[in-house]
């Protein structure tokens, strides 16, 4: 891959200063996403996805949140070092993003039409009428019927599905270059879920943007994403293509999500796929922050933090014990 | 909009009628000599009159259907009953003190409705430690100081020992003024009146009149209204639709004020709502304090001297008062919220 | 949250601990008042002794450390066996307008249907009529006096927490705990009693505790707009009442009967402050997204 990369996260950390005590939601995560590619986030509740995508529209709440450490290089630009102001320019307009939880995402009191007008007004230099036409082309481009209606229709009129692809149809309308979407089907009915995938995966090809897809979902990351990335407690635990991930995992706490399994569409955050809990943020274990729940964990694992390294061509673990995984899954004989 | 607003118009006459039958079920505690009184609309009619007879006539021994049947047609063509402590009918006593209470009222209302939102809206931007604390402390201690020790002690200090702000509505030169030929009486708003008569000394003297009763009749509610667009926004700023906004571009300044204001605005409504009654309370002592002949003062008055049909005909009026200011109320929120407005 | 939690946290609270230690110091004067100041005629204790006949206010002196009222009443008295009277007022409005409240509101929100609407109806009627005139209409039928004032400010003090109560019930109706409850049979009132009051009772608490201080401020309104206590009864709006004809002082001193307005006021603020303070504490713990 010798394309140019599009945003390049490198040692980011955010934490989140709070009165009990400092929550490393995010500790040292690098990736980098090229143009064009979808590149997915996977990982439990809390283990500081959200966080990293809110880093990288510099949308974390201060105080308490505040990026202690590294750089968010967006075509080359450090996206730490902008202020606020440059910030605005690139948020909506090169960077956008999509949200869980699609009815509480729209304002109940402003139509979709003058929301999506909104963000066109901000960022392209064009007249009201026009920014309206360019709303009712969008709503058409992600499959709202009657979009001349529905313009002037308020969030509460529509369904969960309908307010998603409002929330997408914004989202593009200034044609960004990256859209982070967090959890965008989570919180809608399977069939409208995988409507929406759908839809996701046709602008992609339509816009030629690039996609961050950060799910809990196993299942939506082998059917949207080139490239995944899987978090445990603040960090990249394993990094790969898709088809490696799943086919042959490297980090027990993957190997795990996937081996106690029956479908990939298991859903992490009900059904309990790995003994334990997530440990606490604010007194994580030492070393290998997953050793309280591995059962591979050794003395080794209980004192050092393993970095995340490549142990196949593209393929990156975080784990001191991958002999010990192999060993296991030739075993069990499968993988 | 337009159906919602009908549809809250349909409620009103089962709450005036239930209004009406609960003043009337008040009245009928009253005997019937007393009650005698309601129907007279003159006390020329009492001379020379055997009262036994006179009760009978009315039917003030019939059974209480009928009797309310009567009542509230004469309650329905504006015949309440003559007022002894007026020395007039009870609805013309009320039309003539209605300029009074109005302009205090509005002048009370609106700076604080507006006001009370801005300093809300500012506290909850900046929101810091310290002026939290105060604005909290002073919304408590408002809430418990009564308004008529409030009163008393602006007079006290503002009338009394600085000369600044005199009670009743007009120093005796600008009532003489005021009720001469030369000067038109539109609206009996003597700030109104002034400005149209182009007579500004009237301007500033009514003004002068109103600042203390505005002052003790409102302050509360500023701290109120203060804290609850605070906290109303404090809230609003955490949701969702907050954060897409921002991940539009959208300024910090245009999230708060267009984004956050308007759906913070919705429970402050609410809280205006209980204001205005609040209000219509508080006319009755303001009023009677600082010698303003409105209908609080009229009200209290009547009820020092047993002056029962202005009472009841008093109570009759500030429920229609409030009827429509809670139809004011339902309208301001269709207009906020679409999701009322189109249910 | 569990109540012993609620309570351990309302003793922490700083705010609250102030409204605490107001509201014994008020228990205390009224407990002791025989004793703070003996009445001289023991079967009438509530009657303000007269100083003598004179009209004017006498200021603070070390025989009446408050000073004396218009028409001579001895302030201190009044302050002190006025405090009876607050508490007694308070209680017994809040107490019984509570309970009217938390029936109805319970049985709407419970039953719901054509009773709920026709409830709500009437508590709507009660509520279109401004609180502090319908009291003055109600007292002044019902003739002067504190009972009659009771009466009065209970008769439009229910709604409140029957709108609350209401609320809370529907909300909570819908919890599986109570459809648990009525699945296996059990009887209407238990469960109404048992799950649904015992959790609905905090925000009712903070509500009453609220409308304590706002009761006691209307009712020693109607005492001094005269249709009160009667005179000389010991009511700190009576003693204020008293000070009307003095507000502007005298001899070039505006502020010369300062006394007569800032005591009782004093008192009636104190008062009411200490309920709003626990209230206030209160809605703190149990709600802290509302601060």
């Amino acid at each position: 891959m010798s394309k140019e990369k599009l945003i390049d996260v490198n040692d980011l950390a955010t934490y989140f200063h709070t009165e009990e005590g400092t929550v490393k939601a995010v500790d040292g995560v690098s990736f980098e996403i090229y143009p064009g590619e979808t590149l997915g986030i996977v990982g439990e509740s809390g283990c500081g996805k959200s966080v990293t995508s809110l880093s990288i529209m510099r949308l974390i709440e201060s105080p308490p949140g505040k990026i202690e450490n590294g750089e968010i290089l967006f075509n080359g630009k450090d996206l730490t070092k902008l202020n606020q102001k440059q910030m605005r320019k690139i948020r909506g307009n090169d960077i956008s993003m999509i949200f869980q939880e699609p009815m509480t995402s729209l304002n109940p009191v402003y139509t979709v039409g003058d929301q999506i007008m909104e963000a066109i007004l901000i960022h392209k230099d064009v007249s009201k009428k026009e920014a309206r036409q360019e709303a009712i082309d969008m709503l058409t481009k992600v499959g709202i019927p009657l979009p001349e209606q529905r313009v002037d229709e308020y969030p509460h009129q529509l369904s969960g599905g309908m307010r998603q692809r409002v929330m997408i149809a914004m989202s593009l309308s200034c044609d960004p270059q990256l859209l982070i979407a967090d959890e965008p089907t989570t919180a809608l009915d399977v069939t409208i879920q995988a409507q929406i995938l759908e839809l996701m995966n046709s602008l992609k090809r339509q816009f030629g943007m690039a996609i961050m897809m950060i799910t809990h979902d196993l299942g939506v990351i082998a059917e949207v994403s080139d490239r995944v990335a899987v978090m445990y407690a603040g960090k990249v635990v394993e990094y790969a293509d898709v088809k490696d991930l799943y086919g042959d995992p490297k980090h027990p706490y993957t190997w795990g999500l996937m081996y106690s399994i029956p479908h990939i569409e298991k859903d992490l955050e009900r059904l309990e796929a790995i003994p334990g809990n997530v440990p606490n943020p604010l007194n994580f274990p030492e070393g290998c922050k997953f050793n309280t729940r591995c059962q591979f964990a050794t003395d080794k694992c209980r004192v050092d933090e393993p970095e995340l390294e490549e142990v196949e061509e593209g393929h990156y673990s975080a784990c001191w014990h991958v002999d010990k995984l192999e060993e296991q899954k030739a075993k069990q004989g499968r993988g | 909009m337009i159906s919602y607003i009908v549809r809250r118009l349909l409620i009103l006459p089962i709450i005036l009628i239930g209004v009406t039958l609960l003043v009337f079920s008040m009245i009928m505690m009253l005997g019937p000599y007393e009650r005698l009184s309601t129907y007279i609309k003159d006390p020329a009619e009492l001379k020379n009159v055997d009262v036994d007879v006179l009760v009978t006539k009315l039917g003030l021994n019939d059974p209480w259907y009928e009797q309310y049947g009567r009542w509230i047609s004469g309650v329905a063509r504006g015949d309440m009953g003559w007022s002894e402590s007026a020395g007039s009918t009870v609805t013309q006593a009320f039309l003539s003190r209605f300029p009074a209470t109005a302009e205090l009222g509005l002048l009370a209302l609106l700076p604080v409705v507006v006001g009370g939102v801005i300093l809300g809206v500012f506290a909850s931007v900046h929101h810091n430690d310290f002026w939290d604390h105060v604005s909290r402390v002073l919304a408590i201690i408002g809430w418990s100081v009564p308004t008529f020790v409030f009163g008393l002690i602006m007079l006290m200090i503002f009338y009394g020992t600085l000369g600044w702000f005199p009670p009743s509505r007009l120093d005796s030169w600008a009532l003489d003024i005021v009720n001469s030929a030369g000067f038109i009486n539109y609206t009996n708003f003597f700030i109104i009146d002034g400005l149209l008569n182009a007579n500004f000394a009237i301007v500033g003297n009514a003004i002068r009149h109103l600042v203390a009763p505005v002052i003790t009749i409102s302050i509360l509610w500023w701290a109120f209204i203060m804290r609850i667009t605070r906290s109303s926004m404090l809230e609003i700023l955490r949701r969702d639709y907050i954060r897409t906004a921002r991940a539009k571009g959208v300024k910090e300044n245009v999230v708060v004020y267009k984004h956050a204001v308007r759906n913070a605005l919705i429970p402050v409504v609410t809280v205006a709502g209980r204001m205005v009654l609040g209000l219509l309370g508080g006319l009755v002592i303001t009023e009677t304090i600082f010698n303003i002949k409105g209908l609080g003062q009229f009200m209290a008055q009547a009820a020092q001297q047993l002056d029962y049909p202005a009472v009841l005909g008093g109570t009759l009026y500030f429920g229609f008062l409030l009827i429509l200011i809670n139809l004011c109320v339902d309208v301001s929120y269709a207009i906020i919220d679409p999701r009322i407005r189109l249910e | 949250m569990e109540w012993q939690e609620v309570v351990i946290r309302l003793f922490k609270n700083k705010i609250s601990l102030i409204g605490l230690i107001l509201i014994i110091f008020f228990g205390v004067i009224a407990i002791g008042a025989p004793w703070i100041a003996p009445p001289s005629d023991p079967s009438e204790p509530y009657m303000v002794p007269r100083a003598g006949w004179g009209f004017e206010p006498q200021p603070p002196s070390s025989e009446h450390i408050f000073g004396t009222a218009e028409g001579q009443y001895d302030i201190f008295y009044g302050i002190i066996w006025g405090t009876r009277t607050a508490f007694r007022i308070g209680f017994i409005i809040v107490g019984i307008s509570s309970f009217i409240g938390i029936l109805v509101g319970t049985l709407a929100g419970y039953y719901g249907g054509w009773f709920d609407e026709v409830v709500m109806r009437i508590t709507d009627i009660f509520m279109a009529i401004p609180f502090l005139i319908a009291a003055i209409v109600m007292t002044t039928i019902l003739g002067q006096g504190l009972r009659n004032v009771m009466i009065a400010l209970i008769t439009f003090g229910w709604m409140n927490s029957a709108r609350l109560m209401r609320s809370q019930v529907l909300s909570i109706k819908e919890e599986e705990f109570v459809i648990a409850a009525d699945a296996l049979g059990a009887g209407d009132f238990r469960i109404i009693f048992k799950h649904v009051i015992l959790n609905t009772i905090f925000p009712l608490v903070i509500e009453a505790s609220m409308r304590m201080g706002s009761m006691v401020i209307t009712a020693s309104t109607l005492s001094f707009l005269g249709i009160g206590a009667p005179e000389g009864y010991a009511d700190w709006g009576q003693m204020i009442s008293f000070a009307r004809n003095w507000i502007l002082g005298g001899e070039g001193n505006a502020i010369k009967y300062w006394f007569t307005v800032v005591i009782p006021g004093g008192a009636i603020t104190l008062f009411c402050l200490s309920w709003n303070l626990i209230g206030d504490a209160f809605r703190d713990i149990l709600d802290p997204k509302l601060q």
